[in-house]
């Protein structure tokens, strides 16, 4: 196992760039969306590409619980905006 | 070993066709998981879009699905090799059910990329690195480019999957 780690960060550059150029795209797109709730997917995209980039940086067994705690808690925010904008959440009972 | 973006491209459509599959299997397109999923299906389709592609959309914003385990499936093998990615698949269980989602698309999602990109980096094409920007890159043709025809192109799809396995309502 120890092998497949690279030592260096900086070895996929290419991965990490191909991340980070859809982050800003995605990030561009939800400031011009005007719905609030079309602004939603985009939000997701940011949050896929910020998790890649997480991970392509720290090339660390643990980094994969900081990678998977920041895009559940990112998606649980998007899942609370939406429920909230859409008047509360309707399946309590 | 073919060039690295080559192999990003490769890997997106690898990482595309695994999430979308799973996703379909599950039901996704069917309705919304939450209200939350619910509410931005219905303003995709007042955008001009197809409820049931919206339904999927929403259900992808609101949960970790398939398209997430396999992203942290492809983080996980890119971190801790095969354990990583199983581990990666308990996350997204725990995910799943901290968003209120009682599907399993998710967890199914990341066992099937972990055994899919580990495969992949153990026949020496790939490297896991690859799968990780090549998911981002498929969840940006879903979800990042046009959500009017996105949700028309997986409705298409959502019709096919009714008529091959049915069980849709």
């Amino acid at each position: 196992m120890e092998d497949q780690v690279p030592v260096v960060a900086g070895v996929h550059m290419i991965a990490i760039y191909v991340c980070a150029v859809i982050a800003v795209y995605a990030a561009l797109r939800v400031i011009i969306e005007r719905n609030t709730m079309r602004k939603l997917p985009f939000l997701n995209v940011v949050s896929f590409a910020i998790t890649g980039i997480i991970a392509l940086l720290l090339p660390h067994p643990l980094t994969i619980l900081a990678a998977a705690a920041f895009f559940v808690g990112s998606t649980f925010e998007s899942n609370a905006i939406a429920s909230t904008w859409s008047g509360g959440m309707k399946r309590n009972g | 070993m073919l060039d690295e973006p080559l192999r990003i491209l490769i890997a997106a459509l690898i990482c595309w066709f695994n999430f979308v599959t799973i996703d379909l299997i599950f039901k996704l397109p069917e309705r919304g998981g939450v209200s939350g999923a619910t509410a931005i299906a219905q303003e995709v389709e007042k955008g001009g879009g197809n409820l049931n592609g919206g339904y999927m959309m929403g259900n992808i914003v609101s949960s970790p699905d398939a398209s997430a385990g396999t992203l942290l499936a492809s983080c996980g093998v890119y971190c801790a090799g095969l354990p990583g990615g199983l581990f990666a698949a308990l996350l997204v269980y725990i995910g799943n059910r901290i968003c209120y989602d009682p599907g399993y698309a998710g967890t199914t999602g990341c066992i099937t990329a972990t055994l899919i990109v580990y495969g992949a980096v153990q026949s020496g094409w790939f490297a896991a690195s690859d799968f990780i920007a090549g998911m981002v890159i498929a969840i940006l043709t879903i979800q990042g480019l046009s959500s009017v025809h996105a949700s028309r192109l997986i409705a298409r799809l959502w019709k096919i999957r009714c008529r091959l396995l049915r069980g849709c309502t």
